[in-house]
């Protein structure tokens, strides 16, 4: 690397590497340069002049975003110049804004406001009529308010750059340019407002928190999304026990500010009007409300008196539960309901990626991996439409660091457009296509490989022994479904596997199994759907499920228990590629509970709450530290709402992986498997019914 | 006994001097309010129960800006706002506050709200006849504080054309 640049900002001492922006320098000494159109990340644009520094010897003022560091460069960036200079900017910029603060959505989180509160162009010279254009709703996310716009074009940029999808352009010139949808008068997108968030005035907002209330009026609950496996940080605002938006503008969290439209919107399934919120109970072959004691002593009965006489449980997890749900429910079910048949919907083979990578370390990519490493390949997934942050990661990589990437798939994805070399294979091809690239991949110097369902199985294996014989640093990542996919392994929501990845030894019974078995007599169900896509022969089996809506599944239970959303409620979810986070309680739905709680009830109700221990997130997730493999995380990193990695298990799995139940049910953008039909955005979005 | 005659004359003194201020009070107008017998007068700018104006089209000025609510000390302002549609048009602005409260047992009548106001929506009226047995009753709804609408109002030509599409 090229020595450092010197240079003093303000008084201040800087050194910043060669190319460096002023305006990134100033930041290396805790001096925020006022910006509109310059945004970190995206390309550069210098259109607002917001920016303006004065810079020793040079005759005029310049814009600190495209000015690169130079030896012995001298910036002043708050002097009475530079002070009256951005004042008339922003007189320049009010000159056909309206006066709509107490109406607009950003009032109070306004870029635009803040600057003119600090250099005060409140009043202006300007006496004409003001140009006005009404107010255009693009789709049910996107609304554009033109006269509040200040032509930064950093919504043009996110869209192209950010999301690769570019579905916004500039119409006109000069003053009367305008922000336009890609389809005349509407837009056909990822409907991820990313657009939104990053305005910096109230130009665009959307169609989920327009006019309904203020930024200071909300509690900010930074929790992790529900939906897929990417594990997003959202940051939910909260009034009167309901959500009223989704955002991640503090950039916490490994997304920094990116969501899709799941994350940002996809919240509102937890006020749908069909929510349960109270237990039913079958009376005379129709389910009805009960209390909570009378279902839980229900319960709570009908499993004693099965547990008595050795009958047959089998249990049913889910994949959008917490770790600690999941950890507690399979040591409820094997130690005090002594069955081994426990399972969950299987969507990518990590088991057989974690023995293949066994005894090695450093080779499990983290999603930070994704953006750093100077090459991906990427194996039978559609990453934009399924694995959203990944994509992102990936192309914010290949902006910033000119990443490599390889894609073999079946049919043309997003990441075709920044690859080095694509490979289209037939179903089942994948392998042989990643072999087809061997000679690429050995001239890169690291790699990480990102695998879909098709690679299962011996396959893993196949393509680990593949990355090493490249004769240089991969890590990998086995792609699953939903928020928790990867604790329900993690946790042993398996018949052949305890938490930790330590074989159980004992046969238990897949959901498959469960459905055909027809000497079941009790159906535990916790957050899963497995009868919306099968029957169950067992006629006369006692079916117990815990869930938020009435499920194809919740339909033909005895007793069905009213569950809340991982919006409301605290725990950690384990991401795709490991990382761990927690959980923060955001709103609450009167009458539902956790299913940690729920299940530690029906654990005392039974008189067997000793032999499962405290329902109380926090110490169980202690004893999962203590005892689950992986797990020691360091407390601190979650606590503060950071992301711990787990450690590989290093050992040998000496179980099979069952490949032939693995399969990823292939959730779109606008789609999140039972809990999706529940969203109502999710459902409004023409992108989403045509799919 | 000349003590005894100054004594008389300066008691004399005394009580025409007392007597002087009594006459010229009962002369005087009176400023004692005889109240509740009679209703009592109020200065221009005594700060009283809300009252939440309406346009001269007798729409409401409240655009549920927040800005009161932010304003007051005592955070006894509670809203909802909604936006206004082609069908439904509450007040001249794109929202409205389908609710606002005021908490009557918290306010301290300090007039910040009506000083945060942009759309002077927010005023002081001169009620001040709020007192009860129970604090549940002093939470003022929005149909209790706003004004009535004027004699004759009609909403303005513009909000009654139905909305062009773009
Ligand atoms: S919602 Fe997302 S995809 Fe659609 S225009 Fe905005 S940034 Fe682009
Ligand atoms: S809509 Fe917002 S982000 Fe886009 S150019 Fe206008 S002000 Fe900038
Ligand atoms: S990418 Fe996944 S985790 Fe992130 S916001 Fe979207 S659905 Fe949620
Ligand atoms: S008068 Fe003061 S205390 Fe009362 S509502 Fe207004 S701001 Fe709040
Ligand atoms: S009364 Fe005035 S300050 Fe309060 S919300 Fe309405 S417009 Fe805003
Ligand atoms: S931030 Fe430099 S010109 Fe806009």
């Amino acid at each position: 690397m090229a020595a450092p640049v010197k240079l003093t900002i303000d008084g201040k001492a800087v050194e910043a590497a060669p190319g460096t922006l002023v305006i990134d320098a100033a930041k290396l000494v805790g001096i925020n340069i006022p910006s509109f159109c310059y945004y970190e990340g995206l390309t550069l644009q210098a259109a607002c002049r917001m920016c303006l520094v004065e810079v020793e010897k040079a005759p005029k003022l310049l814009a600190a975003c495209t000015l690169p560091v130079a030896e012995g460069m001298v910036v002043r960036t708050e002097t009475p110049v530079v002070a009256e200079a951005r004042k008339y900017t922003l007189e320049f910029l009010l000159t056909n804004h309206p006066l709509d603060c107490p109406v607009c959505d950003k009032g109070g989180e306004c870029e635009l406001q803040d600057m003119v509160f600090r250099y005060g162009a409140g009043e202006s010279r300007y006496s004409e009529n003001k140009l006005h254009v009404d107010e255009k709703q693009w789709s049910p996310v996107v609304f554009y308010d033109g006269p509040r716009c200040i032509l930064c074009f950093r919504c043009v940029r996110i869209c192209s750059e950010g999301m690769g999808v570019g579905a916004l352009g500039i119409v006109n010139r000069g003053a009367v340019s305008e922000i336009a949808p890609n389809h005349g008068d509407h837009l056909e997108c990822d409907e991820c407002g990313m657009c939104i968030d990053i305005c910096p005035v109230g130009a665009l907002t959307s169609g989920t928190y327009r006019y309904k209330t203020r930024p200071w009026e909300m509690d900010h609950v930074g929790t992790i999304c529900t939906h897929c496996s990417n594990g997003c940080k959202t940051t939910l605002g909260v009034r009167n026990g309901q959500i009223i938006r989704g955002n991640n503008r503090d950039r916490s969290g490994i997304n920094g500010e990116f969501l899709c439209i799941k994350g940002r919107y996809g919240f509102d399934f937890t006020d749908h009007p069909e929510r349960l919120q109270s237990p039913l109970m079958r009376v005379n072959g129709k389910l009805e409300a009960a209390s909570w004691s009378v279902a839980l002593a229900a319960v709570a009965k009908k499993f004693s008196e099965v547990r008595a006489r050795h009958g047959s449980f089998g249990v049913i997890g889910s994949t959008h539960t917490t770790n600690e749900e999941n950890y507690y429910l399979q040591k409820f079910a094997r130690s005090v309901l002594g069955t081994n048949h426990i399972d969950h919907h299987r969507s990518g083979d990590v088991v057989t990626l974690l023995d293949a990578l066994s005894g090695t370390a450093g080779s499990l990519s983290t999603t930070a991996d994704l953006y750093e490493r100077k090459a991906v390949l990427v194996v039978g997934a559609d990453l934009s439409s399924q694995q959203p942050f990944l994509a992102f990661q990936i192309r914010a990589n290949y902006r910033h660091h000119q990443a490599r990437v390889y894609v073999v798939t079946e049919n043309e994805v997003r990441e075709d457009g920044i690859a080095a070399a694509t490979v289209r294979v037939d179903k089942g091809g994948e392998l042989a296509g990643v072999h087809s690239l061997a000679e690429k991949l050995k001239t890169e110097s690291e790699l990480v490989i990102v695998f879909g369902d098709s690679i299962k199985g011996e396959a893993v294996r196949e393509l680990v022994a593949f990355g090493n014989s490249l004769g240089i640093p991969v890590k990998y990542v086995a792609l699953v479904d939903y928020s928790n996919s990867r604790g329900a392994l993690d946790m042993g929501l398996v018949p052949e596997l305890l938490p930790g990845y330590q074989p159980s030894n004992q046969p238990g019974m897949t959901v498959g199994e469960m459905l055909e078995s027809e000497s079941l007599e009790v159906l535990w169900v916790v957050g899963a759907n497995p009868l919306e896509s099968a029957a169950m022969k067992a006629k006369d089996a006692f079916v117990v499920v815990q869930e938020m809506f009435l499920t194809e599944t919740a339909q033909r239970a005895d007793i069905v228990l009213p569950a809340a959303s991982a919006y409301e409620k605290t725990g950690t979810v384990t991401n795709v590629t490991g990382e761990v986070q927690r959980l923060k309680t955001g709103p609450s739905t009167m009458g539902a509970k956790p299913d940690l709680e729920i299940i530690g009830l029906i654990a005392r109700d039974m008189g067997l709450a000793a032999a499962v221990g405290p329902w109380i997130a926090d110490k169980v997730f202690e004893e999962i530290r203590a005892t689950v493999k992986g797990y020691s995380v360091p407390m601190a990193i979650i606590s503060a709402g950071g992301a711990a990695h787990t450690m590989p298990v290093n050992g040998r799995i000496p179980v099979e992986s069952r490949p032939d139940l693995i399969h990823s049910s292939r959730d779109n953008l606008f789609t999140s498997g039972t809990l999706g039909r529940y969203s109502k955005m999710l459902g409004s979005v023409m992108e989403g019914r045509q799919a | 006994m000349p003590n005894k005659i100054e004594e008389i004359l300066e008691t004399a003194a005394a009580i025409a001097k007392g007597m002087s201020v009594t006459f010229k009070e009962m002369m005087s107008p009176t400023v004692t309010e005889n109240y509740p017998d009679e209703p009592p007068k109020f200065e221009e700018r005594f700060r009283g129960v809300h009252v939440l104006q309406r346009d001269e089209s007798g729409l409401e000025k409240c655009v549920a800006c927040f800005l009161c609510a932010a304003a007051c000390p005592a955070q006894c302002i509670y809203i909802e706002a909604a936006e206004n549609t082609g069908a439904v048009r509450i007040s001249g602005g794109e929202r409205y506050a389908q609710a606002y409260n005021i908490d009557y047992s918290r306010c301290i009548f300090c007039g910040y709200c009506v000083e945060a106001c942009p759309t002077d929506a927010i005023t002081h009226g001169h009620g001040f006849e709020i007192a009860s047995f129970n604090t549940s009753t002093l939470v003022y709804r929005k149909e209790r504080l706003l004004a009535p609408a004027p004699p004759g109002a009609r909403p303005p030509e513009i909000f009654t054309e139905a909305p062009s599409a773009h």
